[in-house]
């Protein structure tokens, strides 16, 4: 009986029921859209990361920072006998030092980072160095990154020349040659970086055997020696960041739904203010407050219903394009996230259903809250008209 | 001043000894230069002024008067350590390990270059390679390999004027023997009893179209220099 009276009046206002059935369609179609991209955001950076350069996590030599490139050469290690009975699709041993390259006789300070050439562990374009035999031979070959060689005008083929220290500290150059310009999905590692193979990067700095860390995949215990860095830790930067962007995002949801809730909220207001002859007669018909106020709620309830069943309607198939196409984030890269191609968003159905709850329950508060005045409204002011003013 | 029997000929040189009477010429116990650093970058020349104090090998202070941006730094090694004082952050700070290693003011020279603290003679083991003419002298050409690893140019190869025992020119190489640095030495003048090079031109063969031009405009040796130049005191406004 309530639904029936209640969906006849929803029906009955005509474009402004459609009005705010939109906004809120079109808010719940944004909100889950903003979720799902915001975790295709973070899984596809987290991988990024994890299958390029962070692994299972590093064990690294005790007090070395990436961030301070004056220390790398202080902070080696000898990789130690549990690691190296690691199979090396478990392991990637890398060795970073400090060089400076001369492309065009002109100075760049660069990363000289070298890398064990029969891992796997590590996706990385390095396929070029592995022909090349563990011993120096006229020229040091290496790998740069497609960002770096734009940077510093290179390309495949170039000859360069290399300066870096050895472990004494003795100055030492030599011409090497670009192999390949790799097409490196993480920026991190390759804005200013020279890749090399471990076993040459080791020979010319002298340090035979030496790392400055070991990727895993997984962690094996505390091993002595070594600092072990997790996969949190190593991602620090990046997690907070997303936990920013989620904060951002949640301001970004509460205003869309300071919007829907406005809407529906004025919408009832108006209902009541027209419609107080009609809440009038139906009281002194004999009609109890709280059913009327169940009614005109009920109202909101189906806007909400018929706002979920529109943003399926338009969201579904908008959403499937999109998986499709992407969102092109390349400019990322230039802003080194570690993340350079199209983005898919990542649909996660507990957190839309949550979400689309969530809505559903402030549109439906939202309906109610100025109603529930009619419990209060005198039956023979309202029939005149002049109850609410 | 030492006097010496200058050899008539290259085989009659003893290499070691001649770097040894090249240290004894250009080393003093102290030593004051008041100097301009034309630095060249290929673009754009600047030049900068000023003042130093030098005791030993180990003990040295540089006071910048010019241009503006650089006016007031202070430089104090002492050691193996260089301190520089800035009165733009007015604060000192420590230039140890690798930062030595950086290009100090933009210049074709290292830090460590700058305070290089060691004689030749004392580093490096010389062996004559020939002899070559070099702006119409005939130089004895040495041969410089490093005694100990660690020292940043494993080798160098000097050309030397064995009739007066001054350097004109000098090659810094890397261990794989590429090229790094040439030094020419010019303007030698008597001061005292020592002929020592007014202008000093580094470049860096890495680069191109970049050279530094050191220029003594006066220099003075064995004087008394306060004790208060080498102390971390006097990094301040």
């Amino acid at each position: 009986m309530n639904w029936g009276i209640a969906a006849k009046n929803f029906y009955r206002q005509g474009l402004r029921a459609f009005l705010n059935v939109l906004v809120a369609a079109l808010s719940i179609i944004a909100l889950v859209f903003m979720l799902s991209l915001l975790n295709g955001f973070q899984a596809q950076a987290t991988r990024n990361l994890v299958s390029t350069d962070v692994g299972g996590g590093h064990y690294r030599a005790p007090g070395f920072d990436i961030l301070t490139p004056t220390e790398w050469e202080d902070f080696t290690i000898s990789v130690s006998e549990a690691l190296k009975g690691l199979p090396d699709r478990d392991k990637a041993e890398v060795l970073i030092q400090q060089g400076q390259l001369y492309p065009n006789r002109r100075l760049y300070p660069v990363q000289l980072r070298g890398i064990a050439m029969d891992q796997s562990l590590l996706q990385l374009p390095l396929a070029g160095l592995k022909s090349f035999e563990n011993k120096i031979g006229e020229m040091i070959p290496v790998v740069v990154g497609v960002k770096m060689a734009r940077k510093a005008h290179l390309k495949k083929g170039d000859t360069v020349v290399l300066k870096w220290r050895d472990k004494g500290g003795a100055v030492d150059a030599r011409d090497v040659l670009i192999v390949d310009v790799g097409d490196i999905i993480n920026p991190r590692i390759d804005d200013g970086v020279v890749w090399l193979r471990l076993d040459h990067l080791q020979a010319m700095t002298d340090r035979e055997g030496e790392v400055s860390w070991v990727a895993v995949r997984k962690y094996l215990g505390s091993l002595e020696g070594f600092e072990f860095h997790g996969i949190e830790l190593l991602m620090a930067d990046l997690l907070a960041l997303l936990r920013q962007d989620r904060i951002n995002s949640k301001i970004l949801w509460g205003i869309l739904m300071v919007l829907v809730c406005t809407s529906v909220f004025n919408t009832q207001i108006l209902n009541i203010f027209k419609r107080q002859k009609e809440i009038g007669t139906l009281m002194a018909l004999g009609m109890e407050p709280q059913r009327v106020v169940r009614i005109f709620t009920l109202e909101g309830v189906l806007a909400a219903l018929w706002a979920l069943i529109i943003a399926v309607v338009l969201g579904v198939p908008f959403f499937i394009w999109f998986q499709g196409v992407g969102f092109d984030v390349s400019h990322l890269s230039e802003a080194s996230f570690p993340i350079r191609e199209t983005i898919y968003p990542d649909y996660q159905l507990r957190e839309i259903l949550v979400s689309v709850f969530i809505v559903l329950a402030l549109i439906i508060v939202s309906a109610w809250l100025p109603v529930k005045k009619i419990t209060r409204l005198d039956p023979t002011l309202a029939l005149r008209g002049r109850a609410i003013t | 001043m030492v006097t010496l029997v200058i050899p008539c000929n290259a085989e009659d040189i003893n290499a070691q000894k001649l770097l040894e009477q090249v240290d004894d010429n250009l080393w003093a116990n102290t030593k004051f230069i008041s100097g301009r650093l034309i630095i060249d970058n290929g673009r754009k020349v600047r030049t900068l002024t000023q003042d130093s104090w030098m005791e030993g090998v180990t003990r040295a202070y540089s006071h910048y008067k010019s241009p503006a941006r650089e006016k007031g730094t202070k430089m104090l090694k002492i050691g193996g350590k260089l301190w520089m004082y800035t009165p733009r952050t007015d604060r000192k700070i420590l230039i140890a390990g690798h930062l030595l290693r950086q290009s100090m003011m933009g210049s074709d020279l290292s830090y460590e270059d700058q305070m290089e603290d060691h004689k030749l003679s004392h580093s490096y083991s010389a062996t004559l390679e020939g002899s070559e003419e070099f702006s119409g002298t005939n130089c004895a050409v040495l041969h410089l390999v490093a005694r100990d690893k660690e020292t940043t140019y494993q080798t160098r190869k000097v050309w030397i004027n064995p009739e007066n025992q001054t350097v004109l020119k000098e090659e810094r190489f890397a261990k794989s023997g590429k090229l790094l640095k040439r030094i020419e030495f010019k303007d030698y003048e008597k001061i005292k009893t020592r002929l020592f090079p007014r202008t000093l031109v580094f470049r860096d063969m890495l680069k191109e179209n970049t050279q530094t031009t050191y220029k003594f405009d006066v220099i003075e040796f064995d004087i008394e220099i306060p004790a208060k130049y080498f102390s971390q005191s006097i990094l301040k406004r």
